[in-house]
């Protein structure tokens, strides 16, 4: 007996030892920073010394105009991107599944590739293409669908339509994969049922594929809605560190402004940081609510 | 008759639909290669006919921008990534899955739900970590935060439940050691997670960029990512040189994506699973 709780306590302290190192890391880079962020964010940064302000951080926020707008652009992008993304992901997703026969693996290939560019790569090659005298303007002059030149980088409008297509360009391929793995599960017999009582193909897609799907697109509208409010790689280098204007800015490089830009008030980034916080925690509850009910 | 003609048109319209979204998915890529063979102002301008100065624009991406250093600064970095991420997440998947324990069940909890913090969140308090141990502008302080990662030690944890402890037990009777049981038995039995675990943090890893913008300060220790971000951001842009950085950026990625897409899906779908 007293043999085998040895043993346990072995087994136990095996255990241990395989979590270790990666709590070790977790400890460093996670848990302190956390931690360590309670004691920036009640203080205000001047040059190299800083001072105590207590909760004066969060009330600078609300006077902050430019920050709300940042976060308001995290808003339109999540709002329109993400549900043009997911029609073109579902479109194909559903073409490639049920609607050709021959080229299904090339066609996933093609469209999945975008998402393998890396961000930066992408922004950049983007930047040149909707150069003001650029590839994309140049093609719709002289189909005569637009008389000047559209002001894709310049223009606070069309910025914001640049990020929008880049973002859709990217990664509609990758959301398509999930869908067409989600379509897959689905039971072929019963289309063939719908088919047998003579239900339209339309009517199958609205009553049978989008039902059973739905928590496979739930998922990725999470994951994008994630990804939309940590935006800050494409604002940079695509529409030049948030222009035209502060047109494109998102709260992510608005943090970054304030903690290595400007007048570099780490205090004030780290309070803005726990805005997105908040806002990333809220959908993920939210999340955790669709998707739970869903196995219950 | 009208049968015929309604199932040829929706099979056209099929087709446009695709057709289109594959120009639209392919064409950047094909403009990219192109774009290395420009003088800048081509580039620009965005001719797609190929051009005479390929080899002008290489000589400048590695005589005027260090193309190679960029390259292999970014390729040290993302494999030692790998192998110690891959070492220390699969052996923390390993301990948490299989010697359950109430108190590193609560812990692993905590990992999950700490998993919903953005980055934005935690690199300011680490950008100040760092600098205090006077580590700024090195590889380490790239790396070291990349290593454990939450997300592949629960992929990971999915993956090892599926191996059966029976196994296990039967090399304890054997006389197998614990870690001789992970290293010989279990480990090998993992190759296509592991694969698919290392994929996905070489391609975070190769194309990090929010922390390397913060940590990096000099030339010499830039990654692609940052190289390319910089020369976009500079007075004068050599174009042609810059898409051939772009095109080498891309191609680690593109080529293990060609060669592995099962295991490279899987890690995506790791997630869902």
């Amino acid at each position: 007996m007293n043999k085998r709780g040895s043993y346990y306590r072995y087994l136990n302290r095996f255990g241990w030892f395989c979590v270790a190192p990666a709590m070790v890391l977790y400890g460093l880079f996670m848990a302190y920073p956390i931690l360590s962020s309670l004691y920036y964010v009640t203080r205000k940064w001047k040059g190299m010394t800083n001072t105590f302000i207590g909760l004066g951080n969060f009330t600078r926020m609300v006077q902050d105009k430019i920050f709300q707008l940042s976060l308001a652009h995290n808003f339109v992008f999540m709002f329109i991107q993400i549900p043009v993304m997911i029609f073109f992901a579902l479109i194909l997703a559903v073409i490639l599944n049920q609607g050709i026969k021959r080229l299904r693996g090339a066609f996933r290939v093609i469209f999945f590739l975008p998402c393998v560019t890396s961000l930066v790569a992408y922004s950049v090659l983007f930047r040149i293409l909707l150069q003001s005298n650029g590839l994309l303007n140049n093609i719709m002059i002289n189909a005569h669908l637009i008389a000047d030149p559209i002001g894709w980088l310049n223009d606070p409008f069309w910025a914001k339509v640049t990020i929008i297509l880049a973002l859709t360009w990217r990664w509609t391929g990758y959301n398509m994969v999930f869908f067409l793995v989600g379509l897959q599960s689905i039971d072929t017999e019963i289309y063939e049922a719908a088919e047998v009582d003579g239900a339209s193909k339309a009517r199958q897609f609205f009553r049978i594929t989008l039902p059973l799907l739905l928590p496979v697109i739930l998922f990725s509208a999470v994951t994008s809605t994630n990804g939309t409010m940590q935006l800050f790689d494409e604002p940079n280098i695509l529409t030049n560190q948030g222009g035209p204007a502060n047109g494109t800015l998102t709260a992510a490089l608005y943090i970054y402004r304030q903690a290595f830009v400007f007048n570099s008030d780490f205090g004030y980034a780290t309070a803005l940081s726990y805005i997105i916080v908040l806002i990333s925690g809220v959908f993920a509850f939210v999340q955790m609510r669709l998707l739970g009910g869903r196995d219950k | 008759m009208s049968v015929v003609r309604k199932w040829s048109i929706s099979r056209l319209l099929i087709w446009l639909v695709l057709i289109a979204g594959g120009i639209v998915s392919l064409f950047p890529f094909f403009w990219m290669v192109i774009g290395t063979t420009l003088n800048p102002n081509d580039v620009v301008q965005g001719i797609i006919v190929p051009g005479k100065e390929l080899k002008l624009n290489w000589a400048k991406a590695i005589k005027n921008y260090d193309l190679f250093l960029f390259f292999v600064n970014s390729l040290k970095i993302a494999l030692l990534t790998v192998v110690f991420g891959v070492i220390v997440n699969a052996l923390a998947a390993f301990g948490f899955e299989k010697y359950k324990s109430k108190g590193r069940d609560k812990i692993f909890g905590l990992l999950l739900l700490t998993l919903i913090i953005p980055q934005i969140a935690v690199v300011i308090p680490m950008f100040k970590l760092f600098s205090f141990f006077h580590m700024l502008n090195t590889h380490s302080a790239i790396i070291l935060p990349s290593v454990m990662s939450v997300f592949i030690i629960f992929f990971l944890r999915q993956n090892f439940k599926m191996f059966p402890t029976e196994i296990m037990e039967a090399a304890r009777v054997d006389g197998t050691s614990e870690l001789g049981i992970f290293t010989r038995i279990v480990a090998p039995s993992m190759k296509a997670s592991f694969a698919s675990a290392s994929i996905y943090m070489f391609i975070a890893q190769w194309n990090a960029y929010l922390w390397p913008l913060m940590t990096i300060l000099t030339d010499t220790k830039k990654t692609l990512p940052i190289a390319m971000s910089s020369m976009m951001n500079a007075y004068t842009i050599e174009y042609g040189a810059l898409m051939i950085i772009v095109c080498i950026s891309i191609l680690p990625v593109l080529l293990l994506f060609l060669t592995m897409q099962k295991q490279f899906v899987a890690g995506l779908l790791g997630s869902v699973k």
